[in-house]
């Protein structure tokens, strides 16, 4: 179960107050896929910080009872002077995975071969990402937090990693940032949109879309 | 909660492979670097000292009696300097759920308490067997000293860290207090042989009170006019909770 109760979020930077969510009570339907649209700035990719914990609301609670994944999407956990292997081998001691097995599996989906062992520094932005994509693969989570992953990689790698996130989801679900119509429908069952700090249910995510088309 | 506790060990134990590998690069050397540093300043000194003619303060050995002083310096200059940098260097660790704050300040924590456990073993075991000291009088009173260092330096590192985070000018301040630190410790002196007025200012300093435990632990006729087991340890055991309960309340703010 993942539940927003009663939850504020205010960011007040240098001076500028920007409500992300006023009192907003929502629970994200168990076992579902579910979207999660709005204009640009209205909050989501903060809102997924608070669902993974990293960020704490300012009044309110968020409740959480599965296993959930950091944001992917974005490499920012990697440390630049260490190597892949030492980044990798650092993530799964954090999650308690067996640090072997993980590695394994990173090697295979990255494909980034002897890479693998320079520091991360070193890597282009499209390498990085398919580390952290197969990072987050490798280690099992119960919902995984996609913030816009598919814009990443070459075209192959893209096919891979749908293909790759699709065999995952058959045992876990996802909650999903994307401005793409078609990637929504593709993995989406319900969905949410962000709206004015407030937050509104679809069970259908034809009807979110059609909103979103109308709002944003 | 015992799931929780486990957690927590897991991320401090995970954070410290990571903090090791950070500090020491990846060859054996920057280890052996970061143990010989104070090994080599102790004997820049006693060479130094032994070159103008002079005797130690206490004891027949220099280099024991620098080490005193200097190896407790040291570990606590260490902690409270690495710690202020813990949340501002570990920012985008804060990435994985579980990682807190405080965690960074644990893994640094643990990192540096172990490297001077080993620096003051090979140490001191190495100034015994060449026969520059004897076997400590009052073992568990130099492992009581070492543990308030730590906590100490754990307590004014962390509070560092929280000034720090808030503002990058916290640097320059701390280093007006951390900077005359050596001449206030008793690194060149037993402060029993200094004016009453100056010692009124020296007790003060909660360094001097941990450099005198360790003396009386070391010598077994060192007797402290100074010492106040009290101070340092509630002083450290203070600025720890003050610190933690700091970071707690205002990590909504910092973040």
């Amino acid at each position: 179960m993942i539940a927003f109760e009663n939850l504020t979020k205010i960011y007040n930077v240098k001076g500028v107050k920007k409500v992300i969510l006023d009192d907003a009570s929502y629970r994200f339907a168990d076992r579902q896929n579910v979207a999660l649209m709005g204009h640009n700035g209205a909050g989501k990719s903060t809102m997924m910080r608070m669902i993974a914990g990293i960020e704490l609301p300012t009044s309110g609670r968020v409740r959480r009872t599965e296993k959930v994944s950091w944001p992917m999407g974005f490499a920012r956990g990697f440390n630049g002077l260490m190597t892949g292997v030492e980044n990798v081998r650092f993530v799964s001691r954090v999650y308690g995975c067996n640090t072997d097995h993980v590695l394994e599996q990173v090697q295979e989906f990255a494909e980034l071969g002897k890479s693998l062992n320079l520091p991360i520094e070193t890597y282009s932005s499209g390498m990085k990402a398919r580390l952290a994509f197969g990072l987050s693969l490798a280690i099992s989570f119960e919902c995984y937090l996609i913030d816009e992953i598919t814009a990443v990689g070459d075209r192959r790698f893209k096919k891979k990693s749908e293909q790759a996130l699709k065999d995952k989801i058959k045992n876990a679900r996802v909650v999903m940032i994307s401005h793409s119509e078609k990637t929504i429908k593709d993995y989406c069952d319900a969905g949410v949109f962000a709206y004015g700090s407030k937050l509104y249910h679809y069970d259908d995510v034809n009807e979110l879309l059609k909103d979103y088309r109308k709002f944003c | 909660m015992f799931y929780s506790i486990w957690l927590q060990i897991r991320v401090v134990a995970a954070l410290t492979l990571r903090e090791t590998r950070m500090t020491f690069g990846t060859s054996h050397s920057g280890y052996f670097w970061a143990i010989f540093q104070p090994i080599f300043s102790v004997s820049f000194m006693v060479t130094l000292f032994y070159l103008i003619g002079r005797q130690s303060p206490f004891g027949t050995s220099l280099a024991l009696f620098f080490a005193t002083a200097v190896l407790t310096l040291d570990l606590y200059n260490k902690l409270s300097v690495s710690l202020m940098r813990a949340f501002t260097s570990n920012k985008s660790l804060l990435s994985y759920p579980m990682i807190k704050e405080p965690d960074t300040l644990f893994a640094r924590l643990s990192l540096i308490a172990c490297t001077f456990l080993v620096i003051n073993t090979i140490f001191y075991s190495g100034l015994m067997v060449v026969g520059l000291a004897h076997f400590p009088a009052h073992p568990e009173m130099l492992i009581y000293a070492f543990l308030t260092t730590c906590l100490l330096g754990f307590g004014v590192g962390a509070i560092n860290a929280i000034l720090y985070q808030k503002n990058q000018a916290w640097q320059h301040v701390e280093k007006i207090f951390a900077r005359p630190l050596f001449f206030l410790s008793g690194v060149f002196y037993i402060p029993s042989s200094m004016p009453p007025e100056a010692v009124a200012v020296l007790k003060w300093n909660p360094i001097l009170h941990i450099v005198e435990w360790t003396r009386e632990g070391f010598y077994s006729n060192y007797r402290s006019d100074v010492l106040n087991i009290a101070y340092p340890l509630g002083l450290a055991a203070g600025l720890v909770i003050i610190a933690m309960f700091v970071e707690r309340i205002t990590r909504k703010q910092r973040v």
